[in-house]
C-alpha cells in the first residue's frame, strides 16, 4: 500500500472510489427496472427485516466509518505537526499510522455508502424525491466535494515519505483533508437538520427559501456535536487498534510503541469527549428552541428510560479509562506513591455513577402517568438532571485527577513553591468540587429554566475552569522536574488493553443507540411536522427491540474493522517480504 | 497471539451480550405508535367529551410531556390537577368568556402566558400535534372538568373555536 507510487495510488483511489460509485448507480438503476412499483404511498418493502431496520443498519454502518474516517485525520495532522515541530520521528509515526488507518478504512465507508445510496430511493422513493426537491444542489455538491476528498486523501497518504522534507507543504495537504471532511459533515447535518427541524418551507412543504432549509435549528450544533464526537470516536478506534497490535505484537520494541499508541489515542479521545456535553447542550438548546414538545419528548419521554442508558454506557467508559489509568500507574517509577489515592477516586466515580443511574420517573402509559407522578415514587428528586449533571461532572474530575496522577507520577517538582502548589492543587480540587456540588443541590430550587440556561452552564463552566487551572498548575510546577525513571512503556498488564477495545466497543454501542434517538425524535415523521411517515414501521420499537439493532450494528461495524486492522497488518507484512526481496 | 485475539473476541462479544440484555431485561418494553384520529360522534355527553378529552391529554396531545399531573417545584407549565379552576380565573380577570380563553390557550398559546411560565406551547391544531377540531373541544372539555365549571360542548361550541382559529391567522 504504502510502496505504490503517489500518481499511481491516487489514480488507484479515484478509479476504486468511481467504481463503487458506479455500481451504486447501476444498481439503483437495475433494481428501479426489476422491482415492482412503490405503493401509492410511496414505499418499497425490504425482504424479512423490513425497510425500516435495514436502512437503520446500513445508514448507522455508514455513519461509524464516516465518523472514523472524518475524526481520525484531524489528529492525525496535529500530530504530524506537533512531530514535524518538536522533530520527534515517534509523532511522525503515529501519524503516518493513523492515516494508514483511515485511508483503508475509506474504501469500507465508500462501500457502506453505496449500499445506502441503492437502498434509500428504492425503498422510500417519494421520501427521497421530496429530500431531492428541497435540498437537491446540496447532494451534487456532496459528490464534489466527496471526490476532493478522495484526491487529497490518497495524495496525503501515498506522498509522506515523498514530502518528507517539505513537510510544511503535506502538512497543509493534511489540513485540506480536514477541511474537505468538515464540508462534507457540514453538508450531511444539514440534511438531518431539515428532516428534523425543518425551516424555509411552508405548512404544505412547498420550498421557500433554499437557505433557510439548510440553515436549520439543528445544523451548526449538530455539526459541531458530530464533529467532535468523530474525534472521540476516531481516537478511540486507533486506541483499539494500538490495543490490537500491542496483543499480537511478537518484540518487545513493538509493544512499547503500541502501549505509547494506544495511551496517546485514548487520552485524545477521553480529553475531547469532555467537550460532547457542552456540544450536546447547545443542540438541546436549539432542539427546545425549534420546539420544547420534541425536546421533551426525546430528554423525558418516551426516550427518558435511553438516557439511563446512556449513563450506563458512559460510567462504563469512565470506569474503563480510569482502571487502565490506575492500571498505567504499575509502568511509571515513582506511580506506586499514588496507588493510595486511587480508592477515594474509586469511590467519587462509583457514588457518581449510582446518582447518574437513578431514573427520573418515566410515564411510558397512560395507567403509568396517573398511578407514579412525574418522580421516581421510591428515589424522588434523586434522578433529575440536577443531582445527573452534578455527578457526571464529579465522575469527570475524578477521571481528569486519574489522568493527572499519570503524568506526574514519575516526576519530582524542584521549583522552590512546591508545597504551595501542592496545597493549592488541593484548594482547586476541593473548592471547584464543593461549587459543582452546591450549585447542583440549589438546582432543586430554582425553575427548570434557570437551571439549563444559568446554573448547568455555570457548574460545567467551574469544571473547565478547574481543569485549566490545574493544568496550567502542574506544567509550571512540574517544569524542570526531576525525573525519577523513564516510563516503561510496553511494560503493562494485557487486560489493560481490553480496557481501551471495551472503551471503543461501549462508545460504539452508544453511538448506535444515541443516533437511534436523534432519528426517533422525529416519531411517526419522514420530515418533522412536514411528511408523514404512513409505512408500517412508522413507530418506535421497543428499547429492547432497539438494543437488538443497535447490538448487530456494532458486532458487524466491529469485524469490518477487525478486517480493516488486518489487512494493514498483512500489508505491512507483504512490504517488509517484498523490501527483504528487493 | 491467537489466544490473545480469541480473548479479545471473546470481550467484544460478552460486552455486546451485557448492553443488549440491559436493554432486553431493565428497560421497560413498549412501543410509541402514531396517535389515531379519534372520532367524536355529535351530541356526545359531557362526561364522554371529558374522558376522551382525558385520553388525548394522556396520549396524542403529548400535553403531559410538560403539564405535571400535580403541582410540582420547577415545573414547566401548570398543572393538570387544578388548570380548570385557574383558567377560569384567568377568563374573570381578562373578562373574556371562559370557553374563549381555553380555546385561545390551545390554538393561539402564546397570546397568553401565565405568570412566571414561559411561551414554549405549541399551537395543538396545527403539526406536528395536529389535533382536529374535534379533539381540541374535547381536551377543552377536560381542561375545564379539572376543577373549574365545563361550558364547552360538541358541536355547540365548534364556532368559538374556528373564531379563535381565525384569529390566530389559521385555517
Amino acid at each position: 500500500m504504502a510502496e505504490a507510487g503517489v500518481s499511481k495510488g491516487i489514480l488507484k483511489g479515484v478509479i476504486k472510489f468511481t467504481a463503487i460509485l458506479g455500481a451504486g448507480f447501476i444498481l439503483l438503476a437495475v433494481f428501479k427496472k426489476m422491482l415492482p412499483l412503490p405503493t401509492e404511498d410511496g414505499y418499497r418493502f425490504f425482504p424479512l427485516i423490513g425497510s425500516r431496520d435495514w436502512i437503520w443498519i446500513v445508514a448507522q454502518l455508514h455513519l461509524n466509518f464516516a465518523a472514523f474516517v472524518l475524526g481520525v485525520p484531524l489528529f492525525a495532522v496535529t500530530m504530524e505537526y506537533i512531530g514535524w515541530k518538536k522533530k520527534d520521528e515517534r509523532l511522525d509515526r503515529i501519524a503516518y499510522d493513523f492515516t494508514k488507518l483511515f485511508t483503508l478504512a475509506y474504501t469500507v465507508t465508500a462501500v457502506m455508502g453505496s449500499v445506502f445510496l441503492v437502498s434509500l430511493p428504492l425503498l422510500y422513493p417519494k421520501f427521497v424525491e421530496y429530500m431531492m426537491k428541497i435540498l437537491g444542489p446540496t447532494w451534487w455538491l456532496y459528490l464534489v466535494v466527496m471526490y476532493g476528498e478522495v484526491f487529497v486523501c490518497y495524495y496525503y497518504f501515498y506522498s509522506w515519505r515523498k514530502m518528507k522534507d517539505r513537510k510544511g507543504f503535506h502538512i497543509a495537504q493534511g489540513v485540506l483533508l480536514n477541511l474537505l471532511g468538515a464540508t462534507l459533515l457540514l453538508i450531511t447535518s444539514a440534511w438531518v437538520g431539515f428532516m428534523t427541524t425543518p425551516a424555509g418551507v411552508n405548512a404544505d412543504g412547498e420550498l421557500l427559501s433554499r437557505w433557510g432549509a439548510i440553515h436549520t435549528h439543528m445544523w451548526i450544533p449538530l455539526f459541531l456535536h458530530r464533529f467532535i464526537a468523530n474525534i472521540v470516536f476516531g481516537a478511540g478506534i486507533a486506541a483499539a487498534y494500538a490495543a490490537f497490535r500491542f496483543i499480537t505484537a511478537k518484540t518487545d520494541e513493538e509493544k512499547a510503541y503500541y502501549d505509547w499508541m494506544g495511551y496517546t489515542s485514548a487520552i485524545i479521545s477521553i480529553g475531547v469527549s469532555l467537550l460532547l456535553p457542552g456540544v450536546g447542550y447547545l443542540l438541546g438548546v436549539e432542539i427546545y428552541s425549534f420546539n420544547e414538545q420534541m425536546g421533551i419528548q426525546l430528554m423525558g419521554g418516551f426516550f427518558a428510560w435511553l438516557w439511563v442508558m446512556q449513563a450506563i454506557l458512559i460510567g462504563a467508559i469512565l470506569f474503563f479509562i480510569n482502571y487502565y489509568l490506575w492500571l498505567s500507574l504499575h509502568k511509571m517509577p515513582g506511580g506506586e506513591r499514588y496507588f493510595k489515592y486511587v480508592k477515594f477516586l474509586f469511590i467519587v466515580l462509583l457514588l457518581g455513577y449510582a446518582v447518574w443511574l437513578t431514573p427520573h420517573d418515566v410515564a411510558l402509559s397512560l395507567e403509568e402517568a396517573r398511578r407514579t407522578g412525574t418522580y421516581h415514587p421510591a428515589l424522588g428528586k434523586l434522578g433529575v438532571m440536577a443531582a445527573k449533571n452534578t455527578a457526571v461532572i464529579l465522575s469527570y474530575l475524578a477521571t481528569f485527577l486519574s489522568f493527572a496522577i499519570f503524568r506526574m507520577s514519575n516526576k519530582e517538582p524542584t521549583v522552590s513553591w512546591a508545597k504551595t502548589g501542592h496545597r493549592a492543587r488541593a484548594i482547586i480540587i476541593v473548592v471547584s468540587a464543593a461549587g459543582v456540588l452546591a450549585i447542583g443541590i440549589y438546582s432543586y430550587v430554582v425553575s427548570a429554566a434557570v437551571r439549563v440556561k444559568v446554573l448547568s452552564p455555570i457548574q460545567f463552566g467551574l469544571f473547565f475552569i478547574a481543569l485549566i487551572a490545574l493544568y496550567v498548575l502542574d506544567n509550571y510546577m512540574y517544569k524542570g522536574a526531576r525525573i525519577i525513571g523513564e516510563p516503561r512503556w510496553g511494560k503493562m498488564p494485557e487486560r489493560s488493553q481490553y480496557a481501551l477495545i471495551a472503551i471503543t466497543v461501549t462508545f460504539t454501542w452508544l453511538m448506535g443507540m444515541l443516533g437511534y434517538m436523534r432519528a426517533g425524535a422525529r416519531q411517526y415523521w419522514h420530515v418533522y411536522g412536514i411528511m408523514k411517515n404512513t409505512s408500517p414501521d412508522a413507530y418506535l420499537p421497543t428499547h429492547g427491540y432497539a438494543s437488538v439493532v443497535v447490538t448487530i450494528v456494532t458486532l458487524v461495524f466491529l469485524a469490518l474493522v477487525s478486517l480493516v486492522f488486518w489487512s494493514i497488518m498483512k500489508l505491512e507484512k507483504f512490504a517488509a517480504e517484498k523490501r527483504a526481496n528487493s | 497471539m491467537k489466544k490473545g485475539v480469541v480473548k479479545l473476541a471473546i470481550i467484544i462479544i460478552s460486552l455486546n451480550l451485557i448492553f443488549l440484555y440491559i436493554g432486553l431485561k431493565f428497560l421497560p418494553q413498549s412501543e410509541s405508535r402514531p396517535p389515531k384520529v379519534v372520532k367524536i360522534e355529535e351530541g356526545i355527553s359531557p362526561d364522554d367529551l371529558i374522558h376522551v378529552g382525558e385520553e388525548i391529554v394522556f396520549g396524542k396531545g403529548q400535553c403531559m410531556v410538560c403539564h405535571p399531573a400535580k403541582a410540582e417545584s420547577g415545573m414547566r407549565a401548570p398543572a393538570m390537577s387544578t388548570i380548570g379552576v385557574e383558567m377560569e380565573k384567568e377568563a374573570k380577570e381578562r373578562g373574556v368568556k371562559p370557553e374563549e380563553h381555553v380555546f385561545e390557550a390551545l390554538v393561539n398559546p402564546s397570546k397568553y402566558i401565565v405568570k412566571g411560565f414561559e411561551d414554549i406551547m405549541s399551537p395543538v391544531n396545527k403539526p406536528p400535534t395536529s389535533l382536529t377540531d374535534g379533539e381540541i373541544i374535547a381536551v377543552a372539555a377536560y381542561l375545564q372538568s379539572q376543577g373549574g365549571k365545563v361550558t364547552i360542548a360538541y358541536p355547540a361550541s365548534l364556532p368559538q373555536l374556528k373564531d379563535q382559529i381565525a384569529k390566530a391567522g389559521g385555517k
